[in-house]
């Protein structure tokens, strides 16, 4: 069941950076969708009525607006939205060019706790982390941050994985966070455009988890509002009985905090703190170095240095890159300046670095002299001074990893598949407590089942014939008879049932699927045309109908290349121009020489309405209409009688502008064949076109009567009728009422 | 041909309707993820080895993602940017007494905006928000919003002829037509199967629509017939950011893209791409045609550099 898959989440939409192993992950994708905008649930396209809101329309209306055609539909003119997000970079950025540094020294003197923290102090209890210690660090942030947003976008050029990297907590606040977060999460799907899902969202999750933004919470404004009705549902359903929404996103945050970076410089130390003491490191350093260096590790420095590794891995990776123009893009020697300390950023500029002021250089000429302990800890490899620490304090890493993983294990036994089933439940029974829980279901039922449709309909295009379901005419003794009878007066969607019955029977006659195609585009179905026009073809393959009916379906449906293929096809097996068509020629069918050839086989014999009808076709397809009407005007004084040749000399005076002269030929095309479907679609085209949409209305309406499967007249007749301000039909059209909208609509 | 160097990625440049040799750069820092914009009023040299001269610039709180010059005064421009706000900037009058005025609507970032080249009076901006609004110069607020699309609306473009009908272009995968004086979209074409970037009329057939996406691929429209495209252009290596019709010959269009070039096609032709110019070194994200001048091309990319080119000629010759 759709609503179940949406529920339990599916492989498609699992969060990134959460595995199979992060059900608390999953369950928050299913609940509040995760931040980033992901394809999966894009791929939903609402449909475009105005339906709920049609009393509002007209409501606020005040006169001057009315200066501009439309602006009576605003229904709160003078509103001034206060965007949340927005506010905040006001606040920041207002700031001129020493305000950031301000801003960030105010950060630090206030202490002000992480938002996301400050949410569920309660938490802190619950899983016993201790207190949270501020920490100090020295140099710009601005730094850090710009580094990584660089080697993020850099990234995009060679397809690197971008990992992520343990960062100082950078005091950024949630509207910064929340900028960072949804561009990357945009700009990303278009850099990596040849990457899958998966591998955008890693890289966002790598970027974002680093710089110790939440990915799930707060991401409110991006919730499709389908999703958003879901989980207010979800709430009210609880009711006290469960934790509430705010405690959910508090372990969502937490969760994710404690999933997304294993690595969390903070974590170790706790845990380091937790079972050891600070007094296991006595033997190494002195307490009070130590004390102040444990605030300046678990702050910045050795995730500043990672980082510098980090872009010092990517800097090699890019340089091994081969592409000249990747190799010297500035990024790149960007990177790695930025990964040798060169440059720092500063006040919102990039400068060259003012010297050693950084901690990690002052560190290293404070405490060990020459060699960098930093690197050594990066690079795993110890040679001397405070190696016993540093061992114990990688082996606590592994432990405290362990650690995590059981929590994650712990907690999904405890609750989340409770929760997921439960939830699947309330909807299953309908206990949300409100019918548009079912309407949404049913609306998702719909939209898979368009899906369906237009996956069918594909199909007919790739030439597979979809033959109706219930076909009185099977059984029938000479069902071909009986099709070209019913063709004769004009009844084609009862010579189409006979005439699939005979090549059900005879799947070899291309008698019979010739005239079925022919009947499938007078009723104005090129997909099923061409369908059965390639069976027919596919039996005779030299037919020239066939091959001139291939031609022109095709050009309906605007496929240049079949198009040229099956009209040269007809060339060549003319038994008048095969001369002209030559097999090289076969090879590389380029318009013009197709063009060419059919000009010269009218140049040959000028009295073949064939020719003239072909050149009007390719004139079509290169839109040349003039020339294309011209063709078909010299085709018509040599068969007036051609109510196909009326039709197409009108659609192409109704593309090239002419609509009012087109009426004129589908009239004609009309008083020789009354039951011409497509002739009576496209009169109401050209109304429409005209603006007469009331007129084209009825027009489609009759084509409708007669075959209520040309879907394109479906979709024209919505258009009229949305046009023709006659929203209060849309649902019968929807629903493919033909007898309440013929009532409504008499020709 | 001249060259300029901004302080920050480009985004977007535009030619200015009224005079041949004046146009417009928008720019942001950090590549638009974080930090300042800056607008460029920049004037052609008199000598096509000079370079580019600046006139005038404005700094912005938030990067700024496109703009557009005015269709009824000489000097003002529209901006949008991505802190949601849409800003009028008089070229005429020095930094200080800008901008004109903020207009401060969209709830995320603005990503596009598009004058009205028929009625001369309004535009529409397309954001983040999944909205576009509609704008005159005279009002403190929007006139309209269209919401309908489901996710980022990346472009909205007027329709060259029809006064009131415009397009937009989202990451729903979805072009949608839309009428003014319609309360809701008029046309739906589910142009791609990845995100659509950006759209354009054609200037001469007033049904013809180009396609610009993720998918690396342009596809040319009839809105009247618009289940398959008239044509589908490929030859980009990553998505294709910015698609622009030529407003001096049916057939001919512009593109730039994620792989760093700028392509001049023709869709009516087997063997479409007419030129390709590699000149950024970075993403080229921002492009535009001279009306006034035939064949002038100017684009600009994550490499900080303005490029004023004419067709044939190589962008980097001084």
């Amino acid at each position: 069941m759709a609503m179940r898959d949406l529920v339990a989440g599916g492989a498609a939409c699992a969060v990134p950076g959460s595995s199979s192993s992060n059900p608390l992950g999953a369950l928050a994708n299913t609940l509040l969708g995760s931040s980033s905008k992901t394809q999966e649930r894009l791929k939903e396209i609402p449909t475009a009525t105005a339906t709920s809101s049609e009393n509002r329309f007209f409501q606020d209306v005040e006169d001057p607006l009315r200066a501009l055609p439309g602006a009576e539909f605003e229904q709160q003119p003078f509103s001034h939205p206060g965007g949340q997000g927005s506010e905040f970079l006001w606040g920041f950025r207002s700031t001129d060019q020493n305000g950031l540094a301000d801003a960030w020294d105010e950060i630090e003197r206030s202490h002000v706790p992480r938002p996301s923290q400050a949410n569920v102090p309660q938490l802190d209890h619950v899983y016993d982390r201790g207190p949270q210690l501020q920490p100090t660090v020295y140099g710009p942030p601005q730094r850090v941050l710009s580094n990584f947003l660089h080697s993020f976008v850099e990234s995009s050029h060679g397809g690197i994985p971008f990992r992520p990297a343990p960062l100082p907590l950078l005091g950024l606040s949630e509207g910064d966070k929340q900028c960072i977060r949804d561009r990357s999460s945009i700009m990303a799907r278009h850099f990596f455009a040849d990457k899958n899902e998966d591998f955008i969202n890693a890289q966002v999750n790598a970027l974002l988890s680093s710089l110790d933004i939440d990915s799930d919470a707060h991401a409110k404004g991006r919730l499709p509002r389908r999703f958003r009705d879901l989980e207010d549902y979800w709430n009210e359903s609880q009711g006290s009985l469960r934790p509430g929404p705010h405690l959910a996103d508090g372990w969502i945050s937490e969760f994710s905090q404690h999933r997304l970076d294993h690595s969390d410089p903070d974590a170790w130390a706790h845990a380091f703190e937790r079972q050891h003491g600070a007094n296991s490191c006595v033997s190494e350093f002195e307490q009070e170095q130590l004390l102040a260096s444990m605030d300046q590790i678990r702050g910045a420095n050795i995730p500043n240095l990672a980082a510098m590794e980090q872009t010092r891995m990517l800097a090699h990776t890019l340089a091994q890159n081969n592409d000249p123009k990747f190799q010297n893009s500035k990024f790149l020697q960007f990177v790695s300046k930025m990964s040798r300390g060169e440059l720092i950023i500063d006040d919102n500029q990039v400068k060259p670095a003012a010297g050693p002021s950084d901690w990690a250089t002052e560190y290293q000429q404070k405490y060990t002299g020459g060699t960098s302990w930093a690197d050594e800890y990066v690079r795993d490899e110890v040679s001397h001074g405070p190696d016993r620490w540093v061992n114990e304090f990688a082996t606590e890493r592994e432990q405290n990893g362990s650690v995590d993983d059981q929590w994650v294990n712990e907690f999904s036994k405890l609750h989340v598949n409770d929760w997921v089933e439960e939830f699947g439940q309330q909807v299953e029974e309908g206990a949300l407590g409100d019918s548009s829980a079912d309407a949404w279901a049913n609306a998702y039922d719909e939209y898979l089942n368009e899906q369906v449709a237009v996956k069918k309909q594909s199909e007919a295009s790739r030439g597979v014939y979809v033959f109706s379901d219930m076909n009185p005419y099977v059984g029938h003794p000479n069902p071909l008879r009986e099709g070209q009878e019913l063709f004769r007066k004009g009844l084609l969607s009862e010579a189409v049932l006979a005439l699939e019955a005979e090549v059900l029977k005879n799947p070899d006659n291309a008698e019979g699927w010739r005239l079925l195609g022919i009947a499938h585009a007078e009723n104005d179905d090129d997909q099923q045309a061409i369908a059965a026009m390639m069976r027919a073809q596919e039996a005779d393959p030299t037919n020239l109908e066939v091959l001139l009916a291939l031609g022109v379906s095709h050009t309906n449906e605007l496929e240049q290349a079949a198009a040229l293929k099956y009209l040269y096809g007809w060339l060549h097996n003319h038994s008048k121009y095969r001369t002209l068509a030559t097999t090289e020629l076969a090879n590389s069918l380029h318009y013009a020489n197709v063009a060419r050839l059919f000009n010269e086989a009218s140049q040959m014999s000028p009295e073949d309405a064939d020719v003239h009808i072909v050149l009007g076709v390719l004139y079509n397809l290169s839109r040349e209409y003039d020339r294309a009407i011209a063709s078909f005007q010299m085709a018509l004084k040599l068969k007036p009688q051609d109510y196909s040749l009326w039709n197409k000399l009108g659609a192409t005076q109704a593309n090239s502008v002419q609509s009012a002269d087109a009426i004129l030929a589908y009239q004609q095309a009309l008083d020789l064949k009354p039951n011409y479907v497509r002739a009576w679609a496209n009169m109401g085209i050209s109304y429409a076109n005209q603006g007469m949409y009331e007129e084209s209305i009825r027009y489609y309406v009759r084509a409708l009567a007669m075959n209520p499967k040309a879907d394109n007249a479906w979709q024209y007749l919505r258009i009229s009728l949305s046009c023709a301000s006659r929203n209060d039909m849309l649902e019968a059209c929807d629903r493919w009422n033909i007898d309440l909208l013929q009532k409504e609509f008499p020709l | 041909m001249p060259i300029f160097k901004t302080p920050f990625n480009g985004y977007s440049v535009k030619f200015s309707p009224f005079y041949e040799s004046r146009l417009a750069v928008a720019t942001a820092q950090n590549f638009g993820i974080l930090g300042n914009g800056r607008v460029h009023v920049l004037a052609l040299p008199p000598s096509p080895s000079l370079p580019l001269s600046e006139l005038v610039a404005f700094d912005t709180a938030d990067g700024v993602y496109d703009l557009a010059w005015s269709e009824s005064h000489d000097s003002l421009l529209v901006a949008a940017v991505a802190d949601g706000s849409v800003k009028l900037f008089d070229t005429a009058l020095p930094p200080t007494q800008n901008p004109l005025r903020s207009l401060q609507e969209h709830t995320r970032e603005v990503h596009s905006v598009d004058y009205n080249p028929t009625r001369r009076d309004s535009f529409i901006t397309s954001s983040w928000d999944d909205t576009i609004k509609l704008w005159t110069l005279d009002r403190p607020a929007s006139i309209r919003t269209f919401k309908e699309h489901a996710y980022c609306v990346y472009s909205a473009a007027w329709n060259p002829r029809h006064t009131d009908v415009f397009a937009s272009a989202s990451g729903d995968c979805t072009v949608r037509i839309w009428d003014v004086r319609e309360p809701g979209s008029t046309m739906i074409i589910p142009g791609h199967d990845f995100e659509i970037l950006s759209c354009d009329w054609n200037k001469y057939d007033d049904c013809l629509i180009a396609t610009a996406s993720v998918d690396k691929s342009i596809r040319v429209w009839d809105v009247r017939s618009y289940r398959a495209p008239i044509a589908v252009l490929n030859g980009h290596g990553y998505a294709v950011r910015k698609v622009k019709f030529s407003p001096h010959h049916r057939n001919l269009m512009v593109s730039c893209s994620y792989d760093m070039t700028v392509c001049m096609w023709d869709f009516m032709v087997e063997d479409a791409l007419v030129g390709r110019y590699d000149h950024h070194t970075e993403f080229a994200v921002g492009l535009d045609m001279s009306v006034l001048v035939e064949g002038l091309l100017a684009s600009t990319g994550w490499d900080e550099l303005v490029y004023v080119w004419q067709h044939g000629t190589d962008p980097r010759a001084s």
